[in-house]
């Protein structure tokens, strides 16, 4: 029997265009007749996957974080004898595999989270290569990013048409996330001014353009195998249990990129409901197939997605064993809660 | 009377995988036999160079359709950031490593979806390996996470597997009650789709080719079928 964890979210977001289409327009879906907001499955995790959180959550509580790994690796290597222009150009490799270098350089441009394996395995490889007095292979620089590699093939999968060997299936299930409510995409007609036009000859604009926005309330869902997590990471359970902490942080404050800066609409989630259970895995959209309208959208939304998986309950039998939620629109549960729950 | 497998497919947003070459995924409004094909052996948990066992099942399994609705088209605009020249071992990075590479490219891509698409399979098996009661106890509890044809389409509500003894594909499929809060989606009146050598208990208006009979996993091939179909009414 495989054991399903499920995260319901809603999370709100304010005028925002977190993911376009090919025309620059948020993307849309139309459910239940009515047209809302989405973002696509693929934004939500490259969001997640490429957040600091995402990599910090996985170094452990001790990691570092520096961007000075390349000068210590340097020392390290000139102390057992390396001569400097070697120790140079291999200290940039090593630590060229944790982050961007400055040029010419070994120090890391942003600050790196590194954890104490990942410490290890590069003093260890350190070792190596200052006994045999060689430069280090591609395959052992890659070795280096050990459990931050491992854990995000291991959740979201790999596919290589060229090298199917190296394929993993990805233990997670991230569906495109929906607004709640019905929405109408805005347009935002912007002009940009010229300073240094003194209307002489035109007093027009600079530049003139227009950007699509909206707002809503989305509902997320993900479903983690988490058999196939552990399968994935060769056994180790508590990698696993590493990982799905990570992703549920991740999942819950974490908003994609897109237009950040013309809108700032980061937003944690409101609402998350998580289930473990080996029963067949739904998701509770269908609580939104009539849009969600009035006053208390968010309220409205959270009872309407509890009344569902009761109806479910009723109609099917229990969908899962256990829950647990958070609501921070009354301030109940808290995401440390969750998060020992998922990962128990 | 033969024993039906009969069950009901809803999620916001569906993919039923057509013939796809270079940027279009396109989708199909109902299910083809190798999508259907594909959720039974994701339940039973056959893994993907299981050829032989997914080979036994395809034998073994027919399939009829009865959709309520057929959803509406949603061609999704979709970019993939590739690091330049896909270098020798760069899979064995995270991607967030593999974004900070210098000249990151672009791969584009168009994948169609149906959205609030609804529909109910019945299936018939002639195997005893792989019969309706073991598929229907596998629907309830699947090894695998379920889909509708893309991974990020997970189902919308229990698929609800009921085994019902019918003399023909139709009364199997009429017999069956869909979920209340999915009946609000249906438009129009159900059309029926079916594969050869079924006894169906209705006339087919017309009759189509399709290639999604699966051929080999591994090897991503297909042969072409015949598909009945009905449209509905008396």
């Amino acid at each position: 029997m495989t054991q399903f964890i499920q995260l319901h979210m809603l999370t709100a977001y304010p005028p925002s265009n977190l993911n376009r289409d090919d025309l620059g327009r948020p993307k849309t879906a139309i459910v239940g007749g009515t047209e809302r907001l989405r973002i696509s499955s693929q934004s939500l995790k490259r969001a997640w996957r490429t957040s600091e959180h995402f990599e910090s959550a996985l170094a452990d509580f001790r990691g570092t974080r520096t961007k000075r790994l390349g000068e210590q690796v340097f020392e390290g290597l000139i102390e057992k004898g390396v001569s400097e222009s070697k120790a140079k150009k291999w200290a940039a490799e090593i630590a060229g595999v944790f982050g961007k270098l400055k040029k010419d350089s070994f120090e890391i441009e942003q600050l790196a989270h590194v954890s104490p394996e990942e410490r290890q395995a590069v003093e260890n490889l350190v070792d190596t290569l200052a006994n045999e007095d060689r430069a280090p292979e591609k395959e052992e620089l890659n070795l280096l990013r050990k459990n931050p590699k491992a854990v995000d093939i291991a959740l979201f999968g790999r596919m290589l048409a060229s090298s199917p060997a190296y394929n993993v299936e990805a233990a997670t299930q991230v569906a495109h996330a929906i607004t709640v409510n019905q929405v109408k995409i805005e347009d935002d007609f912007f002009t940009a001014v010229d300073d240094l036009n003194t209307h002489e000859e035109d007093a027009g604009a600079g530049h003139m353009g227009d950007a699509g926005f909206s707002s809503g309330i989305f509902y997320q869902y993900i479903c983690i195998d988490r058999d196939r997590l552990v399968e994935n990471l060769q056994g180790d359970e508590e990698l696993a249990q590493q990982a799905i902490a990570a992703l549920v942080e991740a999942a819950a404050k974490v908003a994609p990129t897109g237009k950040q800066n013309s809108f700032a609409s980061r937003a944690y989630t409101s609402y998350l409901l998580a289930e473990k259970g080996s029963q067949q895995p739904r998701s509770l959209s269908v609580a939104f197939l009539q849009a969600v309208r009035g006053g208390d959208l968010l309220g409205t939304a959270i009872q309407r997605l509890e009344q569902q998986r009761d109806n479910f309950d009723k109609v099917y039998g229990d969908c899962a064993d256990q829950r647990c939620s958070l609501n921070a629109q009354t301030g109940e549960g808290s995401l440390q809660d969750i998060i020992d729950f998922v990962k128990a | 009377m033969d024993d039906y497998l009969v069950f009901q497919l809803y999620a916001p947003l569906a993919a039923w995988g057509g013939q796809a070459v270079g940027q279009e995924r396109p989708t199909n409004d109902h299910p083809g036999r190798s999508a259907l094909l594909g959720l039974l052996a994701a339940a039973l948990g056959l893994k993907r160079e299981q050829e032989q066992a997914h080979a036994q099942l395809r034998d073994a399994c027919r399939f009829g359709i009865k959709l309520f609705s057929p959803g509406l088209m949603l061609r999704d605009f979709h970019t993939i950031q590739v690091p330049p020249g896909a270098r020798k071992q760069q899979h064995l990075k995270t991607r967030r490593d593999e974004l900070r590479e210098p000249k990151l490219g672009t791969m584009l891509s168009f994948r169609s979806y149906r959205q609030d698409a609804l529909c109910l399979v019945a299936a018939l098996s002639s195997d005893a390996d792989y019969g309706v009661e073991r598929l229907a106890d596998a629907l309830l509890e699947p090894v695998f996470p379920l889909y509708l044809g893309r991974k990020s389409c997970p189902p919308a509500a229990p698929l609800d597997p009921e085994v019902i003894a019918a003399p023909d594909l139709r009364s199997a499929l009429d017999s069956y009650c869909i979920a209340p809060v999915l009946a609000r989606l249906q438009t129009g009146t159900p059309r029926y789709y079916w594969e050869a050598g079924m006894n169906t208990g209705m006339r087919h208006d017309y009759r189509a080719p399709r290639h999604d009979q699966p051929l080999s996993r591994r090897r991503w091939q297909f042969a072409p079928r015949d598909e009945y179909v009905f449209l509905g009414g008396e």
